[in-house]
């Protein structure tokens, strides 16, 4: 085991708490004090020889901004920084961390398909950052819990445990909804649907007009949607008790709804999305509702970046709306998903690494980071956004309430995953090879098993 | 004396760094394969359980499971005896005929080889695109196309699969019939066709018997190679998807080991391995006869 004792951790965090102030004093200059390598080995000295490796998923945001913080937090601490970054993360540093070789620091959201966060998660791999949210942001004076934006911290995305320590640091966050052609609506004078029964109102009326009402990239992007639907079917209790695989939670009347709405939804689903819901295609069916063949597809803002160089309709305009309210004068509810950054337990530095954790949340990384779309889950930043991105992150301004949270980690069970239990099977339903009640007989039997190894 | 022995000292010399090589990256994985598979353990974790045959198990019971191992086995047998086919008679068609640009022929259908299985999943993934691809485009041309026709939905991905693994198949397999069949003497041809044997009656009375060696040693490959070659397409085409439909053992095995479950994708190993061997044990028994000399 190589996870660090309760003592050897506040050790660790003391050294890391006064290298942050002497690194804070000393400032850039002293960054390539090579001959302070001598007797007199302070925590700075330490802190300024160190060089951390930082490994970031490069997705939509691209990886120029992060050569730009990792210089820039260089230039704040004089931790020099050796970066890893990669459309395939996983392949990059996965062989090297089986033996052994890890990285400091490690952008990489939960949710993709090699599921390596996931693995570190379910093997208490991941070393606990409980006291970078109490430490101050290099060069800055805030703590980072003052700067890092309510609930954040409080999610099982950052706790897995549920035992109130933070393992896992959030970053970039996004709302996600259903993302749809406004000019598009505008054009047909059609409302964006605030209930489901309006969708379904606005589904047969589209369907008049030759397109469906719905795609959806990869039945991977059903876990935001699922996740605010059962927030809107039951609220908090229902979202906390289903996540949790409570028993018989998938027998209770809000579980119906969710199930009823998402077969529906599949009846009214263009018909060739599941032949290009895979990793490979699935923006052919991004494609379809910038060529307004498709109404609907939950996403999140990335899109607007995923998608730049694609041909579109005339007149078209991104637009996104919250999951609409499953009755009228009910709660629609956005998701909002964010990646996250963590450490490995096996880190080599891991004081500087957690250094470079706080300095993520600086003012200085959120510029940085902002510059190419990625919004930092910081205080007031929603403030100076511009354009596209600005319609987006006010969507909570706009009466959606926020959804957060995932189903709680189990302990791995062989041919059990949520995605293949609760979400591939959507692709099934939409060609129309599984019923709903055969959906729901295998998310229950799956759930019976998740409950059993879930990890306290 | 001492010739002798300084000449098996050169020897040993000589085979050690094979052998050892041999023996570090492949016997010790393979047997390190069995072992995983005894226990339990995440890709990342430094921890292991001893399980004995609990994942073994478990695959008996894992759908999913039963469902890639079917899948696989179609592939095998389908890629296999369509394969088999085309190559036999192009390369007969090849060697023995005169056609117009014959080298132009064998060079066309060589070419997928030297693609590399991602190009050609590129490839069939664009001729299979529901709206816009070839393959509709062109069956569009003779019926309303406003309900395409889902190649890589969940009735059709497996299909679809088979024909992209012949195509990419086919050349290789058919220079390696070419190359025995072009080592039967013609005197033998002539003679059958003094006595009035026909093309086919040639073919199956001599050509095939006098090959039969290599066919033997090539559906050998044909089975190892489709079950590695299965995992490739689907992994570049699929992903394994829609809802597992075109999950080979491979692939799922590769899926379990995301899951977190190494030691269990380590058991599905060792039934790929196990299969594959038995069958081209089964396949070469079948196939025994006594070699025909020429």
């Amino acid at each position: 085991m190589k996870r660090i004792s309760r003592r050897n951790f506040l050790k660790v965090a003391g050294v890391g708490a006064a290298a942050l102030s002497l690194a804070a004093c000393g400032g850039a200059a002293s960054s390539t004090a090579s001959s302070t390598a001598s007797s007199a080995a302070t925590s700075s000295a330490v802190a300024a020889d160190v060089t951390i490796k930082v490994a970031a998923i490069e997705t939509g945001y691209g990886a120029e901004m992060w050569k730009k913080v990792t210089e820039a937090f260089t230039a704040e601490t004089g931790i020099k920084v050796e970066l890893t970054t990669d459309k395939k993360l996983e392949d990059v540093i996965g062989p090297s961390m089986q033996g052994g070789d890890y990285p400091d620091v490690i952008h990489l959201a939960t949710g993709r398909e090699a599921a390596l966060t996931e693995q570190f998660i379910k093997g208490n791999l991941i070393a606990d950052i409980t006291d970078v949210l109490s430490m101050t942001v290099p060069g800055e004076s805030k703590k980072v819990s003052e700067k890092i934006a309510g609930g954040f911290t409080d999610t099982s995305l950052t706790n897995p445990y549920g035992d109130g320590k933070t393992y896992l640091a959030p970053m970039f966050y996004s709302p996600c909804g259903l993302f749809y052609n406004a000019g598009f609506l505008k054009e047909k004078g059609w409302d964006v649907p605030k209930t489901w029964d309006e969708m379904w109102a606005l589904g047969d009326k589209a369907a008049a007009e030759g397109t469906y009402l719905f795609t959806y990239p990869t039945t991977g992007y059903f876990d935001a949607f699922f996740y605010a639907l059962m927030y809107a079917a039951g609220g908090p209790d229902f979202f906390n008790k289903a996540t949790h695989y409570e028993e018989g939670i998938w027998d209770t009347p809000e579980a119906k709804t969710c199930f009823d709405i998402v077969a529906k939804l599949a009846s009214y689903t263009n018909p060739i999305t599941p032949a290009q819901a895979n990793d490979q295609d699935f923006t052919q069916n991004q494609q379809l509702v910038l060529d307004n063949k498709a109404l609907f597809m939950p996403n999140g803002t990335w899109i607007v970046g995923e998608m730049a160089e694609a041909p579109r309709a005339d007149g078209f305009e991104w637009g996104m709306t919250a999951l609409p309210a499953v009755k009228a004068g009910g709660d629609s509810y956005s998701y909002t998903w964010f990646e996250q950054a963590w450490i490995p337990a096996g880190a080599e530095h891991l004081d500087a690494a957690k250094q470079f954790v706080a300095y993520l949340y600086s003012d200085e990384a959120c510029k940085l980071f902002a510059e190419s779309g990625a919004i930092q889950p910081v205080l007031g930043i929603a403030d100076d956004l511009d354009g596209d991105n600005k319609m987006f992150y006010s969507i909570y301004d706009n009466g959606a309430k926020a959804a957060m949270g995932n189903f709680a980690a189990f302990s791995a069970i062989p041919g059990v995953e949520v995605r293949t239990v609760f979400f591939d099977p959507v692709n099934s339903l939409v060609s129309g090879s599984m019923t709903e009640q055969q959906w729901i007989d295998g998310i229950k039997s799956a759930s019976d098993q998740m409950r059993a190894n879930i990890i306290e | 004396m001492r010739t002798d022995k300084s000449r098996k000292r050169f020897v040993f010399l000589c085979v050690a760094p094979a052998t050892i090589l041999f023996f570090l990256f492949m016997i010790l994985p393979t047997l390190n394969v069995f072992r995983m598979s005894l226990y339990e353990r995440g890709a990342y974790s430094p921890n292991e359980t001893f399980v004995g045959l609990k994942n073994f198990q478990h695959l008996l019971k894992d759908t999913q499971f039963i469902r890639s191992m079917q899948n696989m086995i179609l592939l095998v047998v389908v890629v296999t005896i369509v394969t088999f086919a085309f190559a036999l008679v192009f390369a007969a068609i090849l060697t023995r005929e005169k056609i117009k640009g014959q080298n132009f022929f064998r060079i066309i259908f060589y070419i997928p080889n030297i693609l590399s299985v991602v190009v050609i999943s590129g490839i069939f993934s664009a001729i299979y695109k529901p709206e816009n691809g070839m393959l509709n485009s062109i069956i569009g041309l003779f019926r309303n196309m406003s309900d395409p026709i889902l190649w890589k939905g969940e009735k059709l991905v497996i299909p679809s699969i088979i024909i992209a693994m012949v195509w990419q198949a086919i050349g290789y397999y058919m220079v390696m019939y070419m190359a025995s069949m072009s080592a039967v003497p013609i005197s033998l041809y002539e003679s059958a066709n003094l006595d009035g044997a026909g093309r086919l009656t040639q073919f199956f009375q001599i050509t095939i018997p006098l090959i039969w060696t290599n066919i033997r040693t090539t559906l050998t490959f044909f089975i190892i190679s489709t079950i590695n070659m299965a995992f490739l397409f689907v992994k570049a085409m699929t992903s394994g998807g829609p809802n597992g439909a075109s999950d080979v053992a491979l692939s799922y095995m590769y899926s379990q080991k995301d899951a977190g479950l190494y030691g269990y994708s380590m058991a599905i190993g060792v039934v790929i391995f196990l299969f594959s061997f038995a069958l081209s044990a089964c396949v070469n028994k079948a196939t025994s006869r006594d070699p025909l000399e020429f």
